[in-house]
């Protein structure tokens, strides 16, 4: 086991590298420049700024000085738009927000689809079930986009119970409608797939076995049964909890949290390239370390998977 | 010195409105007015994007600018009307060549740390300013005012101590121009201009903005600035004119989104937001006295691309002429856009400082008779229903140029039968392209920097850096010249206007104008300033 962590941790360096090279070729192969802009700046203020940020060197040279920089001090560069900002500062205050809020909507999503979708596997065409399926095809149908300018309608304007947008330091009242939002159509895939999960298991022989030396259903379900139906949810949560934690870019512009998908959106729209590479690089490694951890939780929960 | 003389009069004013507030109750009603006040003066307004940069020296966008007004102080500042009023400077003397300018601060303008904004404080901002080791992206401004060796300074071919400002002591600042420039102390409301506290600066580097760092000069101080979120500012104790500033906190929201912005002003949340293009017109209805459309210093217009080795067929003026005279801008003013905004013939606004917008003959003629003539135009040049003319056109993704290339081109498919191929093209690459001289007609949209014709006629100066059409006339680069130290230049502007009706080498197609909803109870707005540089510290709420 602990081998296999090592040799994830291993290939996961490279593959870093890969993303690293990758998407700062693609950056620099995009056209334009984080110092355009409509009215172009004279050639002499135009270089004294390309020499700031060292735009001036060589690409190879970049590249080098950028990977070198971000390995050994940890330091991902000057944000080239926010010119009062270091991207680690940039980092620093907008992932603590999109943590936050991703945290929380990653708890609704699966205490709420797990619950509905072995209620309704449980009550297999029963109301309960078609409740359960009816909401959570309700809640995939209804995108992000759409949910949070209903929520912002009802609750904001109509209501006055909520404020309409803004973190505010991460003060509850902000957090309800981000969390709906990002929460409701993760949530119903998860129901789905435990659904659908669950009733699988149950109609394996070792559950028929369970159920015939005359166990409690309640037993049944949650000693023999959750287990293996965890399985294919939780190969769905490795990367539902990074695209939670990294930020809906629809949420942060909607509720203006200030979250750091806001960031990414605009880096990529001003080419201001060290912020790209900052929130792409955090975003890889998290997503790395996310699958590892699934891959180790599988071997926990079944038996039968061994590295 | 009629400037002179208006400053004191203002200065006069100003003393004069500040002794009675000693007596009343600063909050209960408005000293000058006399309206009675809301309890809660607390300003909350929107902007859809984090700015770059609230560092005076670094500033470079609108919004950022806002900021950076209500924290820091300048010489002067604009009244509600975009006249000057004294800031930290008094009043000013020019040399009889033009070429010295010689402020007198007053001695009562503090930092919010209580030291004294000294003549010194302007000379370190200025040198700052241009310096490269800043390098700031408004360095040009510094020499766009024309400071003796801002050039050679900006391109680091001199010391930053070698500019041409010097503090001769702790009130008088003295300033040498390169040339003389008639509209120079109109520019010193930009924060470039603004002084900041080099003790701070030094000690804190790129940290100093922070709101636990900085230390400013403006009627108010930063208490929060959680970027892409909010910036919070409170009112200034130390303020020179603190007793006279009635809003106490002033909150900008960055909201990415207008309609969410719009949902969330309407709920109660916002005292300032933008009009969604398009909603003008039943939001004016729905609400009278909160949309309101004032003229804003932007033109729109389309650039034909005149460099050698581009399309054959717009090289011809007469073709460029008929595509200028088949668009019928009302119909885009006032059916596309509905927003206020007016039809322009010139390329300058109609609404700005001095200028008189010329008599361009087609501005006068019926759309029929425009249509006429470019029927006619168009068949000279030979085009016609056997040899239809085919145009590409290339503006940035957005909704409204979207809306506003559609009608055009539909425009030219009837009356002149051309055949318009659209393309939206990301912001970035749209601006790469468009230098690069990689279009045919692409879409424009320029801003003043100061309220004076030439900030928007210099873009037909064959050299001008923004200049995308490449037009080149030496008789438009002379009367541009002319005009930059003549006394009256209006009669250049309207020849430069003319010629570029004539030659056609952009087609200005309507002047912006700025739609908002503004909260029933805010008064103080300066709707009637063109540039739209608010200070929140003349704004107040009234109690409802």
């Amino acid at each position: 086991m602990l081998s296999f962590v090592f040799r994830r941790l291993a290939v996961a360096v490279p593959t870093l590298l890969i993303l690293v090279v990758l998407s700062f070729v693609l950056m620099y192969a995009a056209p334009g420049g984080p110092f355009n802009s409509e009215r172009p700046l004279p050639p002499e203020v135009l270089a004294n700024i390309e020499a700031k940020y060292g735009l001036d060197q060589p690409f190879w040279k970049q590249i080098v000085n950028y990977v070198v920089s971000v390995v050994t001090q940890f330091d991902f560069g000057p944000s080239f738009q926010y010119k009062d900002r270091s991207v680690n500062d940039v980092i620093a205050q907008g992932f603590p927000v999109t943590l936050t809020y991703g945290f929380w909507s990653f708890v609704v999503a699966v205490t709420v689809g797990v619950s509905l979708g072995v209620a309704a596997a449980i009550k297999q065409n029963s109301w309960v079930d078609y409740f359960a399926v009816g909401v959570s095809i309700g809640a995939q149908v209804l995108p992000n986009f759409v949910m949070a300018p209903l929520l912002l309608l009802v609750f904001t304007l109509w209501l006055g119970w909520l404020p309409g947008g803004g973190w505010n330091g991460g003060q509850w009242q902000f957090l309800i409608m981000p969390v709906i939002a990002l929460s409701t159509s993760y949530m119903a895939s998860i129901a789905r797939i435990t659904r659908s999960s669950m009733l699988e298991v149950l109609n394996t022989n070792f559950i028929r076995t369970a159920r015939a030396k005359g166990l409690p259903m309640r037993r049944v379900i949650w000693k023999h049964a959750m287990k293996p139906t965890m399985l294919p949810v939780l190969s769905y949560l490795g990367p539902a909890f990074v695209g939670m934690i990294t930020g809906s870019v629809i949420i942060d512009v909607f509720f203006s949290t200030g979250g750091i998908g806001q960031f990414f959106v605009n880096s990529a729209f001003n080419r201001d390239y060290s912020v790209i590479m900052g929130i792409t690089i955090l975003v890889g490694t998290l997503t790395i370390l996310f699958n590892l951890l699934v891959d180790i939780l599988y071997a926990w929960i079944d038996p039968k998977i061994r590295y | 010195m009629t400037l002179k003389s208006r400053l004191f009069v203002t200065t006069a004013a100003v003393l004069f409105a500040t002794s009675g507030v000693v007596f009343a109750d600063a909050h209960a009603t408005h000293p000058v007015t006399g309206e009675a006040l809301a309890s809660d003066q607390t300003f909350t307004y929107r902007v859809g994007d984090e700015s770059p940069s609230i560092d005076p020296g670094l500033v470079e966008d609108v919004d950022g600018a806002a900021v950076v007004r209500d924290l820091f102080e300048g010489l002067y500042n604009q009244d509600a009307a975009g006249n000057l009023v004294p800031g930290v400077a008094l009043s000013h003397e020019v040399s009889d060549d033009g070429l010295v300018y010689t402020f007198t601060l007053r001695d009562n303008a503090m930092w919010s740390n209580g030291d004294t904004v000294t003549a010194g404080d302007f000379v370190y901002a200025w040198q700052r300013a241009a310096s490269p080791a800043l390098a700031s992206p408004y360095s040009w401004y510094i020499e766009l005012m024309s400071i003796e060796n801002g050039a050679a300074v900006i391109a680091g071919d001199m010391e930053p101590s070698a500019l041409g400002v010097t503090a001769i002591d702790d009130t008088t600042l003295e300033v040498r121009l390169s040339q003389p420039l008639p509209y120079f102390p109109q520019m010193l409301t930009h924060g470039t201009t603004f002084p900041v506290h080099q003790a701070t600066v030094e000690e804190f580097g790129n940290d100093w903005v922070l709101p636990e760092n900085m230390v400013s000069n403006g009627a108010y101080v930063l208490t929060e600035f959680v970027p892409q979120e909010r910036l919070v500012r409170e009112r200034n104790p130390m303020y020179w004119d603190n007793d006279n500033t009635i809003i106490e906190r002033v909150v900008k929201l960055v909201v990415p989104d207008e309609n969410v912005a719009l949902t969330r002003y309407l709920a109660g949340e916002l005292d300032l937001t933008d009009v969604p293009a398009g909603q003008f017109p039943r939001l004016s209805e729905q609400y009278p006295d909160q949309a309101v459309s004032v003229p804003m210093a932007c033109s729109y217009y389309y650039m034909f691309n005149l460099r050698d080795g581009a399309s054959p067929e717009i090289q011809d003026p007469n073709v460029r002429k008929a595509l200028s005279l088949a668009i019928d801008r009302d119909i885009i003013v006032n059916n596309v856009l509905a927003g206020g905004q007016k039809a322009a013939y010139t390329f300058t606004h109609w609404a700005t400082a001095g200028f008189e917008t010329p008599d361009i003959p087609m501005a006068t003629m019926t759309q029929a008779e425009r249509n006429a003539m470019a029927v006619e135009l168009l068949t000279e040049a030979g085009y016609g229903s056997d040899n239809p003319l085919s145009i590409d056109l290339v503006y940035n993704t957005n909704d409204s140029h979207r809306s506003v290339a559609i009608a055009i081109s539909q425009m030219w498919k009837q009356t002149l039968g051309v055949d318009t191929t659209l393309a939206n093209q990301e912001w970035q690459t749209f601006l790469e392209a468009r230098s690069n001289g990689d279009f045919e007609v692409a879409r424009g949209g320029w801003c003043a920097d100061y309220n004076e014709a030439s900030t928007f006629l210099d873009l037909m100066q064959s050299e001008s850096g923004y200049n995308d059409s490449k037009y080149v006339n030496p008789e438009v680069d002379a009367l541009l010249a002319e005009a930059k130290t003549s006394a009256n230049p209006q009669a250049n502007y309207d020849r430069v206007e003319e010629f570029i009706a004539q030659d056609t080498p952009i087609i200005p197609i309507y002047h912006y104008a700025a739609v908002d909803m503004f909260a029933e109870n805010l008064e103080g707005w300066p709707y009637e300033n063109f540039e739209q540089t608010w200070y929140s510290k003349d704004l107040y709420k009234i109690a409802e």
